[in-house]
């Protein structure tokens, strides 16, 4: 792909033959590839166009090299979490003071009374930093986490809302956040997919696929739906009657084949074609070993909380999510949340029941994976991201629950060269619309970028006569959240 | 979407850049365009002369552009191609499948001099060549069958677009009438069925249907840019929609040029509009009843298992609410007060009750009993009658609302109002627009289809050399302006575009010129040191070879197994789908019934193009393989290549079972014979013998580990098999 004789930054990048034949190793297309390539004297940006996902340099030193992002879906509640209001228990039943406006919500217009937290906060950690009842594991691990309370984003739906957070626009299409960086970085992983998604099993979240697609991206750079159990990738295994051996003898007779069409041929199109199956029969084994957790120590389950019927869902796939990083895989989509209401963080009613139970689900398990990617010295290279599409509103809806709050929201960074124990940006004393200096979805994807060495403004694809970018026409990278 | 949003620009200072000139100012706008007026494909094309260079390789016109390119740079063409694989590329190229063995046989013993011309026309009326040349039209226009975001509802009628596409190529149906019906076939025909359905054009595109508060006018304004954006993208060739929130940043086209655009769609809305007769619609009414009535016994049965155990649950929700609220739900609903009222609300909302409340409630006994008569439920749902007839299509409405400019595109955000008119850098070719709601779009049609327009005639002729040569004479087909890249070939483009105006439009005849070019013919092999000279293959000195588009390489494989089915048209047909993929439907409804498959199972071997098109649920084989997402217009697809694609070529149940299909296809032919396996495997899968080596090694395979349908699933993972050679 080439416009104006400039390629798109990011098709083509350089790359060593050293990289290239590691890429195929191990495996009968190892060889029949070196040949190719030695006899058609291949140029730079072969290794590339054999596998998109090669590892590529960063624009600039890069402080972490993968992401996990937790995913809330629904709408957890920042007022009754991480940013505390002691002000709505003296408005408790009253309405917001006229000066507000109208707040227009999905369902509510802000005119309903005001719903002080059920929960009460403290002060946890060195830094003193307040965390609610909500997470009393989590509140240990203050001192890691750096929470930014002035996010806002456009929509008040869920949908267009996930597609903002995830994608940068309101609109479906746009490649996501794992997409970019796929694109951008490639994977370090020679046998797993670069862009993992661990949804909730009980559903997908209300934007559904396009919240992890790679929009006009190629398909190679869509997230991979991985699953717990012995298949996490779908048609991993083949079907039951076909033994492994005979499996293999398929394979060699399609790959002895596909050499013969490459005779003469000197583009690497052929031979990406071969070197993917390779790859392909290469995860085979691998995806089951890195979702196979008897290696793991009770002590390591016990943490994640795989003992207690409340976590143990979550926390294998927190767990999977330390694992997979620990293989290379670039970029880990975990949701908390999907399908019916009762599974998401959309509390429009019962909040109480529905915060209880969904912090209870993640509570552990999260904390867990900051301890234990703390431990193994992963925390460093690895950005831990919280957050979801938007918060809730101070005032009530159905009397005991609260609708969605786009105005402003808390999310939060952990590891991946962030500094821990810091509170950035603030919301009014309602806890209603962030105040002061205001961080939209673009300056929190630039933030991610700059985290890992990405610049925003490098980072395009031309798409129907744009340069499309993640941040659109820019975002205002977080420097603080660095320290 | 409901509610608003807070449109908050993070960057200031690029706000105003882009914004200063958003409102009209003649001089100013004047200065804007200057001399960006004179950009190529601004200019109306002139036919120019044909290079005179001939020999024996140039068969057409065509020919002799391409040859004379490439002499100047010291290049030749490629050798033709054998003709096993031409008329395998031809078939591929233009119905989307391979050919049979037989006619890859008719093909070779005709021996006369026009056998290769006889062939190109007799595909070019083939049915199949429609439902090829619909699938890159779709593409442009982002059809799909949802509405996409997050309730993702099927359009029911959105289907008759799509088969009427097919139908307009099969037709050859001139593409100046077939822009004019679907930009505005209500209003120029009206009481034409066809051209009713045309209109759908306007709504294939996403939509944002949600419950809750809504703000009709951002959502009217998202339905505008939808349209709009179309417009440009797939007729114009011009990325109009970047003009939305400020001046074009590359080419000639204001704001104020966007919005006034829009205009012409101000007083369109959509609309479903019945086209059955009176018959029809009786006969469904009486249907509808029966089916009703069917349905009913069971639901009722449904409603009595539960009973019980909504009234235990609403009673205990009841005993957790709040005095006053209990007290107000306790109150007759006439005795209460205003506030009353209030709480009542908010108690009835309380005590709600979600089905996953309900059902986790029943015994074991009852929810296995309930579980079953859901699923007769939903079986007869299968039979839910087709309800009438209808165009999904665009009405006018009786006034036009004003168009503003809008700043940064923002609906709240209204600045000067405009009046519907052409992009200042393009004149209105004597086309004359009226003040009222109807014939906007008339005009609209009758300027996009003038012979002076200098951009659609280019746009179409550069989307049907795309489809057959792999890449646009400009290689960016929805973008002809200064960001878009340069024709490789300008004079070849105007050319083309001219013969194809004074063709009366016909894109078949510009289509049929190009499959029977010498260039189109010749073989995709390397030759390292024209690469030298031409890397990219601009000059067109071989072919280029081409990965089959996902929805294709369904199909040839479907064709090779021997289990297609060629049945055209109707509605959308819903294949079984993985549970994984199943899983991803989102629904907070009880999911147990959100994707029902098409009983008839042999409507699950029909060509990919009619397969549901649900927006936030792709196919894993299509999607795989870069179908577009539907979400924006897509000119020209991705090719990537990764191992996701591997998996599901080698173990998806689908794959297995096409593999042993076409197994039993070749144990019928050829009963136990090895050789006449492996031989009749290869004409069928690739229209040729196998060569020796192939044999030996189908030999060593099926004598050793390997099964007929390993080696059949080995051959339609093939290189050869999945490009068009």
């Amino acid at each position: 792909m080439s416009h104006n004789g400039k390629r798109q930054p990011h098709f083509l990048p350089a790359a060593s033959r050293r990289d290239l034949l590691r890429l195929a190793a191990n495996g009968f297309g190892a060889i029949a590839l070196e040949a190719l390539l030695q006899k058609t004297g291949y140029g730079a940006g072969a290794k590339a166009r054999v596998n998109p996902l090669a590892p590529k340099a960063p624009h600039f030193e890069a402080k972490a090299n993968a992401v996990i992002f937790l995913f809330m879906v629904g709408g957890p509640s920042h007022i009754d979490t991480f940013d505390p209001k002691p002000t709505l228990k003296k408005y408790e039943g009253q309405q917001l003071p006229e000066s507000f406006g109208k707040v227009p919500s999905q369902f509510t217009n802000g005119d309903t009374p005001i719903l002080a937290s059920p929960w009460t906060f403290s002060r946890h950690g060195e830094c003193g930093m307040e965390v609610s009842t909500l997470f009393p594991h989590l509140a240990k691990c203050v001192d890691d986490i750096c929470f930014v309370r002035s996010f806002y984003t456009e929509s008040v739906v869920h949908a267009p809302a996930m597609y903002q957070v995830h994608s940068g626009r309101i609109f479906a299409g746009h490649p996501s956040l794992g997409s970019w960086v796929t694109y951008g970085l490639g994977s370090e992983s020679e046998n797993l997919p670069a862009y993992v998604v661990m949804p909730q099993p009980e559903g997908t979240p209300e934007g559904g696929t396009p919240c992890w697609g790679a929009g006009y991206l190629p398909a190679v750079y869509q997230g991979t739906l991985f699953r717990s159990g012995s298949t996490p990738i779908m048609n991993l295994r083949p079907p039951a009657h076909m033994s492994p051996e005979r499996q293999r003898a398929t394979l060699d007779l399609l790959q002895e084949m596909n050499e013969l069409d490459l005779d003469g041929d000197s583009d690497t199109e052929l031979a990406a074609r071969i070197a993917s199956y390779e790859l392909a029969f290469r995860m085979q084994s691998h995806a089951p070993e890195a979702v196979d957790l008897s290696k793991e120590s009770e002590a390591t389950k016990r943490m994640y909380g795989l003992d207690r019927k409340e976590t143990a869902e979550f926390g294998t796939r927190c767990l999977l999510a330390r694992r997979l990083v620990e293989r290379g895989v670039r970029f880990i989509q975990l949701y908390s949340g999907g399908g019916p209401v009762s599974v998401q963080w959309d509390a429009h009613k019962d909040l109480v029941q529905n915060h209880e139970k969904m912090a209870g689900m993640t509570d552990q398990p999260i904390a867990a994976l900051l301890t234990d990617l703390k431990q193994r010295g992963l925390l460093e290279s690895t950005l831990v991201i919280w957050g979801s599409e938007f918060g809730r509103l101070p005032t009530s809806q159905s009397g005991n629950g609260r609708d969605h709050n786009p105005h402003g929201f808390t999310m939060w960074f952990a590891g991946g060269g962030t500094k821990g124990g810091q509170v950035i940006g603030a919301t009014d004393d309602f806890g209603l619309r962030a105040v002061g200096e205001r961080y939209h979805m673009r300056d929190f994807h630039a933030t991610i970028l700059h985290a890992l060495g990405l610049d925003q403004h490098k980072l395009w694809v031309l798409h129907n006569g744009r340069h499309e970018k993640l941040t659109d026409f820019g975002g205002k990278v977080i420097h603080q959240v660095f320290g | 979407m409901a509610g608003t949003r807070t449109m908050v620009i993070a960057s200031a200072a690029l706000v105003v850049a882009f914004t200063l000139c958003a409102a009209i100012d003649p001089a100013q706008d004047e200065k804007f365009i200057g001399k960006r007026r004179n950009w190529w494909a601004f200019r109306k094309p002139v036919r120019p002369p044909v290079p005179p260079v001939k020999s024996a390789w140039t068969r057409t016109p065509i020919d002799q552009f391409i040859l004379a390119a490439l002499t100047e740079k010291n290049l030749s063409p490629s050798p033709e191609l054998d003709r096993r694989r031409l008329i395998r590329r031809l078939y591929l190229d233009v119905t989307g499948l391979p050919p049979t063995p037989e006619e890859v046989r008719a093909f070779l013993a005709d021996r006369s001099p026009d056998a290769y011309t006889k062939l190109v026309d007799r595909l070019l009326a083939s049915p199949q060549y429609g439902e090829r040349w619909a699938l890159r039209w779709l593409d442009v226009v982002r059809y799909a069958d949802t509405n996409g975001f997050e309730l993702d509802a099927e359009r029911r009628h959105a289907w008759r677009y799509r088969d009427y596409v097919v139908r307009a190529f099969n037709e050859d149906k001139p593409y100046d009438r077939f822009l004019k019906e679907q930009i505005a076939g209500d209003e120029i025909w009206p009481g034409n069925t066809e051209a009713l359905i045309a209109t759908g054009f306007h709504r294939v595109g996403p939509i944002h249907l949600v419950g809750g508060n809504q703000d009709e006018e951002m959502n009217r304004q998202e339905v505008l840019t939808e349209m709009t954006a179309t417009i440009g993208s797939a007729v114009l060739g011009i990325t109009i929609g970047c003009a939305r929130c400020h001046n074009h940043k590359f080419d000639p086209i204001l704001q104020s040029d966007y919005y006034r655009l829009q205009a012409f769609m101000a007083a369109t809305e959509g609309k479903d509009i019945e086209i059955a007769t009176a018959d029809e619609k009786a006969a469904y009414e009486a249907a509808l009843k029966e089916y009703k009535a069917r349905l009913k016994p069971i639901k009722n049965r449904i409603a009595e298992i539960e009973k019980p155990v909504r009234e235990k649950l609403t009673n205990q929700k009841k005993a957790l609410l709040e005095p006053h609220l209990r007290e107000a739900l306790d109150t007759p609903e006439e005795k209460r007060s205003e506030e009353q009222k209030k709480l009542a609300k908010i108690a009835k909302e309380q005590i709600g009750l979600s089905w996953d409340e309900v059902v986790n409630a029943l015994s074991e006994e009852d929810r296995r009993k309930r579980a079953e008569l859901r699923r007769q439920m939903h079986a007869i749902a299968l039979t839910e009658p087709e309800p009438p007839a209808t165009a999904y299509a665009v009405v006018n409405m009786d006034q036009a609302p004003p168009t503003h400019i809008l700043k940064v595109g923002d609906h709240k955000q209204k600045l000067d109002v405009v009046e519907p008119g052409f992009p200042l850098v393009l004149s209105n070719y004597g086309v004359t627009i009226p003040k009222g709601p109807v014939g906007r779009r008339t005009a609209l049609a009758n300027w996009l289809t003038s012979p002076d327009h200098p951009l659609t005639a280019r746009v179409m002729v550069n989307r049907i050399w795309q489809l057959r040569m792999g890449t646009g004479l400009v290689p960016t087909p929805n973008d002809f302006g200064m960001l878009g890249t340069a024709p490789t070939h300008p004079a070849l483009l105007d050319w083309l575009a001219v013969e194809f105006i004074e063709s009366g439009w016909s894109i078949k005849t510009i289509d049929r010129m190009i499959l029977l070019s010498s260039v189109y013919r010749q073989s995709s092999a390397n030759d390292p040191a024209k690469a030298k000279i031409d890397p990219d293959n601009k000059l067109y000195w071989r072919a280029n070879r081409r990965r089959l588009e996902a929805e294709h390489l369904r199909d040839s494989i479907l064709r090779t197994a021997g289990t297609l089915n060629l049945k055209m048209g109707g509605k959308p047909v819903r294949v079984p789908i993985e549970q994984e993929v199943y899983d991803l439907i989102f629904s907070e409804d009880e999911p147990d019934n959100l994707w029902p498959v098409t009983p008839d199972a042999s409507e699950h071997t029909r060509r990919s193009l009619y397969l549901l098109n649900k927006r936030t649920v792709r196919l894993p084989l299509l999607a795989n393989f870069d179908q577009p997402d539907t979400m924006s217009s897509c000119p020209a697809r991705p090719v990537s290549t990764h191992a996701l694609q591997a998996l599901t070529l080698f173990n998806s149940d689908f794959m297995q079972e096409q593999s042993a299909a076409f197994a039993n296809r070749l144990k019928r032919a050829c009963g136990d014979n090895l050789s006449c396996q492996v031989e009749t495997a290869y004409e069928i899968a690739l229209a040729r013998p196998p060569r020796p080596v192939e044999v030996a090694m189908a030999r060593k395979f099926l004598n050793g580990k390997g099964t007929l349908a390993d080696f059949c699933l080995a051959l339609l993972n093939r290189n050869e098999f999945v490009y068009v050679p």
